[in-house]
């Protein structure tokens, strides 16, 4: 009904101002060209005028126009198309559907542009294509989306969300992450938006993209663009989105089972205990997003709450979290001033329950009761290892986590063409933490008569930003000029304690107070204090845009930036980028092709260190063994020569089309070098006095390609299919670094410290896993390696697999050739169905787990359980890393797959859509690794050096069926 | 009209905010830490203090000595698995750690080890700290010969070790390597350059005195022949005899007090580095020897790990009369703190003692399966209840005992008879309550001096200074390698050296 009478007002207003003229009424139908049917709420505008109607639900409208007149016909995602009145009273039309979206306008650095105008590698996501199911945060919801996007998610510890990873390695030492953007604040956290609220991701992959925001942006950049009221929109409207959801472990570490224990030669301690089964659960969670928007004639709001009920499979861990979203929108002063506010605001409880149990589950004995005939918990006592059902019950590790974010921006049109935007935001985080280790707890607290922490973390963070951007019209060319300045400051502090010597264990850890180490001064209190230094980046940047004819697009710019991170003399570096593009079908027709744009880039970024202080030389004040006095020390030696490391990244990128644009895709191939990376290396300890310091130290080059292909109504009809690929590759080199040749990924205890398994050479690729060729085993259960250099000596210490008598070699690579990302849509009536399936392809993994636990060493199999695979051998009993422990890791996995039911509600005036869907994810994985999970591993704790170690720290994968409901008012 | 006001009002906003904003400043302001040295103000001290190293600015370097000294995988370490009195054995899947302890224990050492790379860095870290607060003149006079001391010792912990060391004097610039006989030049040059202004007498707690020095200079000259072809036996006697006879020192009455987590003032303290469970960390002796169970016996505060033990030949050559040996080791059958056996759970069904723990003196094998409970512990730095995994035992670098042998050896050897040492050797022995020697071999002093030094890192300057460093012990094939007497420059610290204007090279024998 209210539709009805704004369509009277506007056919009313449109009555007035045809009076004059000679006029008719013209009416129609406007259809889609992909299904035949009626387009509801398209626009007609005449030309050149501000008359203009809207369709019926039917799609059908009736206006006054003179035949002189040319109407426009529009609606979002379909071409525009004009027609010319002349003498028709009836005008059908049949709007093509826009597969390319060029008129789709897509948030960039410091404004906005048409897709068409981008010269960069930009990838725009929206909220219809995210991941569907128990997706808990942003990067989830992005998975195997984005062509050189790499989300590193290790099993499915609902308290660590995935590390994003952008053209694979974007730096050494520095921020590995991309950065984020939430509507236009830089660096704001993506813990503090919650999945539903986000309309559109954009992916800003390339230099010249990412350069308008410096070096925070040198790893890239995710714009994120949350949900707001809908100017001009139905004055208030509410959705509803939930779902409830249920986990269960995908994979299980592969182990004895008691009966096998036991014939292997293990103790029998009488009883069959599934360790695994003991510590992780079917995990139910439950999530709840009601949000409200609405707009009156110059402002527009939305609020939104969310409430998250997360369980994670393993006993105990998870998370409520409280979520809260509000943004006002108001335009003034004939829609010249323009405010901006948006306020987020999140409460997170959090239980991180002991990623530990997973590996005593495993290695514990299946034959030992859970716990004693008196209650207690039963404990063998061995090395590393611990009951893992006593370690969930007896201990708490629990935390709560507040983020609070607000900013205000302000715009103003100083005149027709200028415009100044002022930003200013702040984010707040606060976490507590507490862990308390019970004074019956053999894992940690025994010895310690309980052992309680507490440690409260907290963080700020301050921009400031204003620019403008002026435009300005020439007769052939469209010329965009924008300046600005940005202030950032972030500060970490914190304060921790931690003491043991309780009476009771009743009060967890917030009996601390009441420690005996305290009041007795036993020397077993450690409290700490931190506060990092103000860390500030100031930046002024020029931009400009330029566009020639409908065709050539040229971009440039510079930003010169300056952090406190660097060496005083060093703290300013200027960074410039350019970009140009061409739309070659403005100037060439080539049949069949219906979409050709050549785009290149070029940009440079710097990139800073994590820490702060590193120039400086740092010294502590230490109070020695008796507390009656104390020293100060050196306790780090400055780097003062730190500089700016620099990323130059060329991009060169194709855009096409063919079959009436149903059959696009992009390619991109760029070449990125980083020049000074800064890195942790081990200095001459007889200069400096300390072994290690902060460097630029070497030069890495990545080549990469990238593309994406998408098939639309592939079928058409009553049974509708759209199909689309995404694939990357990439490899990396070290061109220069301070020594030729070194290693890293340390294997460790029990009993392979001094085990490198990764090695890194000057002129080499990254990602070589790297030791000895395990050929078969001798006569006493040793492993047996390939002499690989034929000098008749086998040389496989794992201490020396440098050396050039080593039979080493590289045992696999950890980076993988080709990422790839199959995505699926297909509807029928109502009925939707989404299948993605996404794959890895070339790269190993080192199984760590076999590493240690899979062959029999006598010595163990009476005691910790062992590791059983499609590839153990009954005779192996040394432990030793070989070529044998490192497995392809090559995946095919259907990440998700749902199906969803949409209820026909046009006839209903209080529901305004309704959906109900299923999904499960993580289906099923085609792999032959036997480990619990085969996708790629980045980092080795954080070193990004040493991709391809699969530790025994993850957190097991699951498979999730999530049933959900969306409703709108 | 509206609009132009209001647009004045804007313009005028965002200028204050832009203003406000527009700092270029880019210091940065520590708030944590300092970014210079400072003189800190007198602090009131808890009431149950017990000793305090003396508030003179040097603990900054002093306090690097506790680095490697008395844990896992440094200087310790490589002093001790490397010789006949400590092995580390593969227990299974445990303590394998790529053979380097296997290596260690044979002699086939190489330049990754990760135990030399670290001996190295920290004693590195150790000169920088003291060139740093010589450079300040820390202490005055008296600070700086304490700091010109105990830097020349960790050149000579370096010199011992590698043979050829950078020997910086500044920091931030870098020196070319030194010879051997350069090293012992500027160790001895400086040690005497110090006497003068040093305190006289007993030293302070952790520092160190003229006494401390002559007990050095005793030790540096006795090994003087190895490190530079030149015997110095008369200089080491000398040397022996200030400290000896300036009464400030005794021989504690009872063996186990110089070693006990209360061994603070112990009379026979001559140098020692203050450890403390709490602030000055780093003796982790019983979480390096005593097997996973024994945790019970003392309620540690963490699991130990069951890696050193001592050797079956070696832990024969006490007597049982010997109030060394049970001082020296852990032995035999453990019990928990209520007095019952402890049980190894994983027991290996080949050992013939089973589940309850037996720390026996055979060792079955060195690798690959050596048995969990197999050799007797090293237990001279004993444990008390409650342990943390940093004991709070004091660990002695110089004490009259050492003096005592220093000063019988060197009289031996100038004198071409073993017999001139035995006053000293004698009342080493009487306080251990062993029987007399009436005569003495070259032989029998080494193992005394391995029975009274155990677990001190001198048994590998003993072996070498005695020629019997290639000789062959359990599970350890003799070897003529005599370049072996140094270990070889880490990898890490030639590589790391590269980009100095010195480059490091490696000794000779290595590659």
């Amino acid at each position: 009904m209210k539709k009805f009478l704004l369509i009277l007002l506007v056919l009313a207003v449109g009555f007035q101002g045809t009076l004059l003229a000679q006029t008719r009424t013209v009416t129609g139908t406007v259809t889609g060209g992909d299904d035949g049917l009626g387009i509801p709420r398209a626009n007609i505008l005449v030309k050149g005028t501000t008359r203009g109607t809207n369709t019926s639900l039917d799609g059908e409208y009736s206006l006054e126009v003179s035949a002189t007149e040319t109407l426009v016909f529009s609606f979002v995602g379909y071409v525009t198309q004009e027609v010319v009145v002349g003498n028709q009273t009836t005008i059908n039309i049949v709007l093509q559907p826009d597969y390319a979206e060029l008129g789709e306008v897509v948030v960039v650095g410091y404004g906005s542009q048409e897709k068409k105008e981008i010269t960069s590698s930009v990838v725009s996501i929206d909220a219809k294509d995210f991941n569907q199911g128990n997706v808990n945060d942003a990067g989830g919801l992005l998975q195997g989306k984005v062509p050189g996007l790499t989300v590193f998610n290790k099993g499915g510890n609902p308290n660590n969300p995935g590390t994003l990873r952008l053209r694979g390695i974007s730096t050494v030492g520095a921020n590995v992450q991309p950065l984020v953007v939430i509507d236009g604040v830089i660096g704001a956290s993506l813990d503090n938006v919650d999945p539903n609220d986000i309309e559109s991701i954009n992916v800003l992959k390339d230099g010249s993209a990412a350069a308008i925001y410096g070096s925070r942006g040198s790893a890239g950049v995710i714009l994120v663009t949350t949900k707001s009221g809908e100017r001009g929109g139905s004055s208030l409207q509410a959705d509803y989105n939930g779902f409830v959801s249920a986990a269960q472990v995908f994979r299980f570490q592969p182990v004895m089972d008691a009966e096998t224990y036991v014939a292997n030669g293990g103790n029998d301690l009488g009883f069959a205990t599934d360790w695994q089964d003991e510590i992780t659960r079917t995990a139910i969670s439950n999530v709840h997003n009601l949000s409200v928007s609405g707009s009156s004639e110059n402002t527009t709001f939305r609020v939104s709450t969310n409430f998250r009920n997360i369980e994670g499979v393993l006993d105990k861990s998870g998370f409520d979290q409280i979520n809260a979203r509000a943004n006002l929108n108001h335009y003034a002063i004939n829609d010249k001033l323009n405010i901006n506010f948006n306020m987020a605001l999140s409460q997170r409880n959090q239980d991180f329950s002991f990623n530990e149990a997973f590996r005593y589950a495993s290695l514990f004995n299946p034959t030992a009761p859970i716990t004693n005939p008196n209650g207690s918990f039963f404990q063998a006592i061995l090395f590393d290892n611990f009951n893992p059902v006593a370690i969930l019950a007896q201990n708490t590790n629990q935390g709560e986590r507040q983020t609070l974010n607000f900013n205000t921006q302000i715009s103003y049109e100083f005149l027709p063409n200028l415009r100044v935007t002022a930003n200013y935001a702040q984010q707040f985080g606060s976490q507590i933490q507490g862990r308390y280790f019970s004074r019956e707890s053999l894992f940690t607290g025994l010895g310690r008569n309980g052992l309680a922490e507490r440690q409260t973390d907290e963080n700020r963070f301050t921009l400031f930003e204003t620019y403008a951007a002026w435009d300005k019209e020439f007769d052939n060319a469209n010329l965009t000029l924008t300046a600005g300045y940005s202030y950032q400051e972030e500060q970490f502090t914190g304060f921790g304690m931690s003491a043991g010597n309780f009476p009771t264990d009743d009060l967890g850890f917030n009996i601390i107070g009441a420690s005996g180490n305290v009041l007795g001064r036993q020397g077993n209190v450690n409290i700490y204090s931190y506060e990092s230094p103000e860390a500030k980046i100031i930046a002024g940047f020029l931009r400009f845009n330029l566009t020639i004819g409908n065709g050539i697009f040229v971009n440039g710019g510079v930003r010169r930036e300056g952090s406190t991170k660097l060496g005083e003399e060093n703290q300013w570096g200027t960074f410039p980028f350019v970009g140009a593009g061409i739309d070659v079908l403005e100037y060439a027709d080539i049949s069949g092709i219906d979409l050709l744009k050549v785009r290149a880039g070029y940009g440079v970024t710097g990139s800073l260190p994590g820490p702060s202080g590193l120039a400086q030389d740092l010294f502590a004040y230490n109070r020695d063994d008796s507390g009656a006095g104390g020293n100060v020390s050196r306790v780090r030696g400055g780097n003062p020569d730190l500089k700016w490391e620099e990323k130059a990244e060329i991009n060169l990128g194709l855009d096409f089309g063919f079959l009436g644009n149903k059959l696009t895709g992009t390619l991109d191939v760029y070449q990125r070098d980083i020049n000074d990376f800064i890195l942790n290396r081990q200095v001459d300890p007889a200069v400096f006095g300390f072994s290690n310091r902060f460097e630029n130290a070497g030069k890495l080059q990545t080549q990469g390609i990238e593309m994406a292909l998408t098939y639309n109504d592939l079928l058409s009809g009553d049974l509708r299919w759209t199909t689309g690929i995404v694939a990357s590759s990439y490899q990396t080199t070290l061109e220069e670094y301070v020594i030729e040749e070194t290693s890293f990924a340390n294997l460790g205890a029990p009993g392979q410290n001094g085990t490198n398994m990764v090695r890194v050479a000057v002129g080499e690729q990254l990602g070589q896993i790297w030791g000895p060729e395990f050929v078969g085993v001798d006569d006493n259960g040793a492993p047996i390696f390939a002499d690989l250099n034929g000098d008749g000596v086998v040389n496989s210490d794992p201490a020396s697999i440098l050396n050039d008598d080593s039979d080493s070699q590289q045992l696999g690579d950890g980076i993988p050739t080709v990422e790839l990302g199959w995505t699926n849509q297909l509807s029928y009536g109502n009925w939707d169905l989404n299948l993605f399936f996404r794959a890895a392809l070339g790269h190993s993994l080192v199984n760590t787990f076999r590493a240690f636990y899979e062959p029999l060493d006598p010595g163990a199999i009476n005691s910790f359980n062992r590791t059983v695979t499609d590839l153990s051998l009954p005779n192996l009993q040394g432990a030793q890393f070989s070529s044998y422990y490192v497995e392809k890791a090559d995946f095919l996995r259907l990440d998700n797959a749902t199906i969803g039911y949409n209820f026909d509600v046009t006839s209903n005036d209080f529901i305004r859509n309704l959906r109900l869907y299923g999904t499960v994810q993580n289906a099923f994985v085609l792999t032959n690794y036997q480990g619990v999970d085969p996708d790629p591993v980045g980092d080795d704790g954080g070193n990004v050096l040493a991709p391809g170690i699969d530790r025994r720290n993850n957190y097991f994968s699951n498979r999730t069926f999530t049933f959900g409901l969306n409703i709108g008012f | 009209m509206r609009n132009i006001k209001l647009t004045a009002k804007l313009l005028t906003l965002a200028c204050l905010v832009a203003a406000l904003g527009s700092c270029t400043d880019l210091e940065e302001q520590l708030n944590d830490s300092f970014s210079e040295d400072f003189t800190p103000a007198n602090t009131q001290g808890a009431t149950n203090v017990t000793r305090s190293t003396p508030d003179d600015g040097l603990e900054g370097a002093f306090a690097r000595l506790r680095n490697g000294s008395a844990n896992h995988q440094n200087y310790f370490s490589m002093q001790e698995v490397t010789t006949d009195e400590v092995v580390i054995t593969q227990k299974g899947g445990d303590w394998f750690d790529g053979g380097i302890w296997i290596d260690a224990h044979q002699h086939n050492w190489n330049s990754t080890h990760p135990a030399l790379n670290g001996m190295w860095g920290d004693a590195y870290s150790a000169i920088g700290e003291a060139n740093r607060l010589i450079a300040d003149g820390a202490g005055g006079a008296a600070g700086v010969a304490q700091l010109r001391v105990l830097r020349a010792f960790v050149v000579w912990k370096l010199m011992d070790s590698f043979g050829r060391v950078k020997i910086p004097t500044a920091l931030g610039t870098d020196v070319p390597q030194s010879s051997r006989v350069d090293a012992f030049n500027f160790i001895e040059s400086e040690l005497l350059a110090s006497l003068a202004d040093l305190p006289q007498g007993r030293a302070e707690y952790g520092r160190v005195s003229n006494l401390s020095t002559q007990a050095f200079l005793s030790r540096l000259y006795l090994n003087a022949e190895v490190y530079t072809g030149t015997a110095r036996w008369q200089e080491a006697i000398d040397a022996a005899d200030v400290v000896i006879n300036s009464g400030e020192y005794s021989l504690s009455g009872d063996f186990s007090d110089i070693f006990s987590p209360e061994n603070i003032d112990n009379p026979e303290h001559i140098w020692t580095i203050p450890y403390d469970e709490a602030t000055a960390g780093g003796m982790n002796f019983a979480q390096m020897t005593l097997h996973y169970p024994s945790q019970l016996t003392y309620n540690l505060a963490e699991q130990p790990w069951n890696g050193y033990s001592s050797l079956e030949a070696f832990y024969n050559s006490f007597d049982d009369a010997d109030a060394r040996k049970a001082a020296s080791f852990i032995a035999g059958e453990q019990f928990d703190i209520n007095g019952n056996p402890i049980l190894d759970l994983a027991f290996d069904p080949d050992d013939p003692d089973g589940a309850p723990i037996n720390y026996t003196p055979a060792i079955n094998e060195l690798f690959p399966s050596g048995s969990r409970q197999a050799g007797v512990r090293m237990g001279k730095y004993s444990s008390k209840l409650r342990q943390r995994a940093d004991m709070d035992n004091d660990y002695v670098l110089f004490r009259l005992a050492e003096v005592h042998l220093n000063r019988a050896e060197a009289q031996s050897r100038l004198a071409g008879n073993w017999n001139a040492g035995l006053a000293d050797v004698n009342a080493v022995r009487a306080r251990a309550g062993a029987t007399a020697f009436t005569t003495m071999t070259a032989a029998d002093f080494l193992a005394e001096r391995g029975r009274e030094m155990f677990q001190e890192s001198q048994r590998r300057i003993d072996l070498i200074r005695f020629d019997a460093w290639g000789d062959a012990w359990w599970e350890k094939p003799a070897h003529n390698d005599a370049f072996k007497n140094v270990f070889p420059i880490p990898n890490d610290q030639i590589l790391a050296s590269q980009s100095e204007a010195f480059p490091l090279t490696q000794n000779p024998g290595y590659n």
